[in-house]
């Protein structure tokens, strides 16, 4: 059975409001061709009984996987530039000024998908620091085994350097494997990927100085959203920095953060006693 | 905007035109890169070039020196559309002058995240 | 002067790669696989299973020149190129696709699959420009790398082939002795 009307335009509604992108009447047959290997993998064989479950009963998880699948062929590098613009601007000279000289840096990348936010991280502070190995140490976590064995062997398909990656910052940091490209042994050993489910309680890690939680929020409800950002903040500094999606703030949801304007972008920092 | 779209492939031209026009471009084509040298001669000044690098005449490469050469020109962006995907190749075409390199096969969205980061993309897009 | 033949030089001489052990097949499908995936359409699978290509056949190819010499090649039935270049088109596509634009297309996913096979392979290499028509003939059953594929169903068989005969004394019939 092909796509219903209301199945469509539900999904086109739940798209626009969470990515901002406008999913033009006719692309139906992007909907099912994009959308069919998840209702599969849940064990259902059409696209509308896969959308109409979730649409009766949504969960984060479903609704996280129809936009993601909708959205993205593949994670861009350097997606909405302005929080990694943020980082070497703002954030990391005042990092840098505050700690001792033998402290080493550690961020967070929270939903860190196939690696590419975790190693545009790397990327960036390599080329800020001279020393960036032995400074930084960048965790990396996702939900999914898959993203986190695919995060560390650090392998990119062509389709995926050719998003958003920029050309020099491809050769100065990758090298070709066969029809893949590998990040620099360098770059890997900055980053340290494990599996961690966001909205349970979390393993040991950090402090952090900086964490990217980023278009994360948007898919679970208000008690959930706040659990998350208290876990958060139980793993940060007191000075630490906290990077959210464009589209994703703490406020009124919870007010123990002070939103920091940074460029175009927004951080936020932990409030004293709060 | 204005996008000056060079391959010696005419699919490969209407695609990538196609994809800029929906980006709000107005395009101009050319099959090699003398005859694109025509069109900036012409006082027809692009903000963009996209640009293959096996093609007869003059290859892309020669172009990006040619253009590079020309201070006249200095404020075009030139983005290597290519299928050359050699780890030397792009470094090559970096050291010419190229400021970008997109690798063949390509999909839309890697044009428009390209642009994104030159700072050449209009705010809205839809999908 | 003389010079002692030990053997080494023609022994260095010897090893002119061949295509198998400088690629694989699932390199080559990935290759083909994001090429179709890209450029033709993305939910365009390609199915790894032999048909039987049709009389009418065309083929596009480009040529590799470097540390290995040869062509990379597609084959298929004509009116399976021509559906494969209104399919790259896409919305761009003419009313009517000439033979010109049959070629033009056809030749531009053998150089977008041809420039990532000669990437994949120990360099510096040239690609030529592509060209269409009769396939180059294989020169050493040895020195091929073929991948058959269907696309909606169709044939098509992609085919990384040495530009030279074999070297005298080795043995022809290698490849079918490991399989």
């Amino acid at each position: 059975m092909s796509l219903t009307a209301t199945s469509f335009d539900w999904v086109r509604d739940l798209v626009r409001k969470e990515s901002a992108i406008v999913l033009q009447p006719g692309k139906e047959y992007l909907v099912e061709a994009r959308l069919l290997p998840i209702a599969r993998q849940m064990g259902l064989t059409d696209v509308t009984k896969f959308v109409e479950s979730v649409r009766v009963r949504p969960d984060a998880d479903s609704t996280r996987k129809i936009v993601e699948a909708l959205t993205t062929n593949e994670t861009s590098w350097f997606r909405d530039g302005d929080p990694f613009t943020a980082l070497t601007s703002t954030v990391l000279p005042s990092l840098l000024a505050a700690r001792g000289a033998n402290e080493r840096l550690q961020i967070w990348s929270a939903a860190s998908s196939s690696g590419q936010e975790p190693y545009t991280i790397a990327m960036l502070l390599d080329d800020a620091l001279p020393n960036a190995a032995s400074r930084v140490s960048i965790t990396a976590t996702d939900l999914s085994r898959e993203m986190v064995q695919r995060t560390r062997a650090g392998r990119f398909s062509q389709l995926e350097v050719n998003r958003g990656l920029p050309a020099p910052m491809l050769v100065r940091h990758f090298t070709r494997a066969g029809n893949e490209w590998e990040v620099s042994a360098n770059l890997r050993r900055m980053v340290n990927a494990s599996e961690c489910n966001l909205s349970a309680p979390l393993p040991r890690m950090g402090p952090f100085d900086v964490v990217y939680l980023r278009n994360v929020l948007i898919y679970f409800d208000l008690p959930t959203k706040q659990s998350i950002l208290r876990r958060v903040r139980d793993l940060m500094r007191p000075d630490g920095w906290l990077f959210l999606g464009a589209a994703e703030t703490t406020l009124g949801v919870d007010d123990s953060w002070e939103r920091v304007v940074i460029g175009r972008s927004s951080a936020y920092r932990p409030l004293k006693g709060a | 905007m204005r996008a000056l779209v060079i391959d010696d492939s005419r699919a490969m031209r209407r695609i990538v035109t196609g994809i800029l026009t929906g980006f709000g471009y107005e395009v101009r084509d050319a099959e090699h890169g003398r005859a694109a040298l025509d069109v900036l001669d012409e006082g027809w000044l692009p903000d963009l070039a996209t640009i293959d690098w096996n093609m007869p005449v003059m290859d892309g490469l020669q172009f990006v020196s040619v253009v590079r050469a020309n201070p006249a020109w200095r404020a075009m962006t030139m983005m290597m559309v290519t299928s050359e995907s050699e780890h030397t190749q792009i470094v090559r075409a970096l050291a010419a002058g190229a400021h970008e390199y997109v690798i063949k096969p390509f999909t839309a969205d890697a044009i428009r995240d390209k642009l994104a980061l030159l700072g050449l993309l209009p705010q809205e897009v839809a999908l | 002067m003389t010079t002692t033949d030990t053997g080494e030089r023609r022994r260095a001489s010897d090893t002119r790669p061949v295509i198998t052990d400088l690629i694989d097949e699932a390199t080559v499908e990935s290759i083909a696989a994001e090429a179709w995936v890209a450029l033709v359409g993305e939910d365009e699978v390609l199915v790894p299973l032999p048909g039987d290509l049709p009389a009418d056949i065309l083929s596009s190819w480009v040529d590799v020149v470097g540390p290995w010499t040869g062509s990379v090649v597609l084959t298929t039935g004509r009116a399976t190129a021509e559906e494969l270049s209104r399919a790259l088109l896409r919305e761009h596509a003419p009313e009517v696709l000439d033979d010109e634009d049959v070629a033009d297309a056809f030749g531009e996913i053998a150089n977008v699959v041809g420039g990532n096979v000669k990437a994949a392979l120990p360099g510096p290499s040239a690609l030529s420009l592509p060209q269409v028509g009769n396939a180059p003939l294989v020169r050493n059953q040895a020195d091929v790398c073929r991948l058959d594929v269907l696309w909606r169903g169709e044939p098509v068989a992609i085919s990384v082939q040495g530009a030279l005969p074999p070297l005298p004394g080795s043995t022809p019939t290698r490849k079918n002795e490991v399989s």
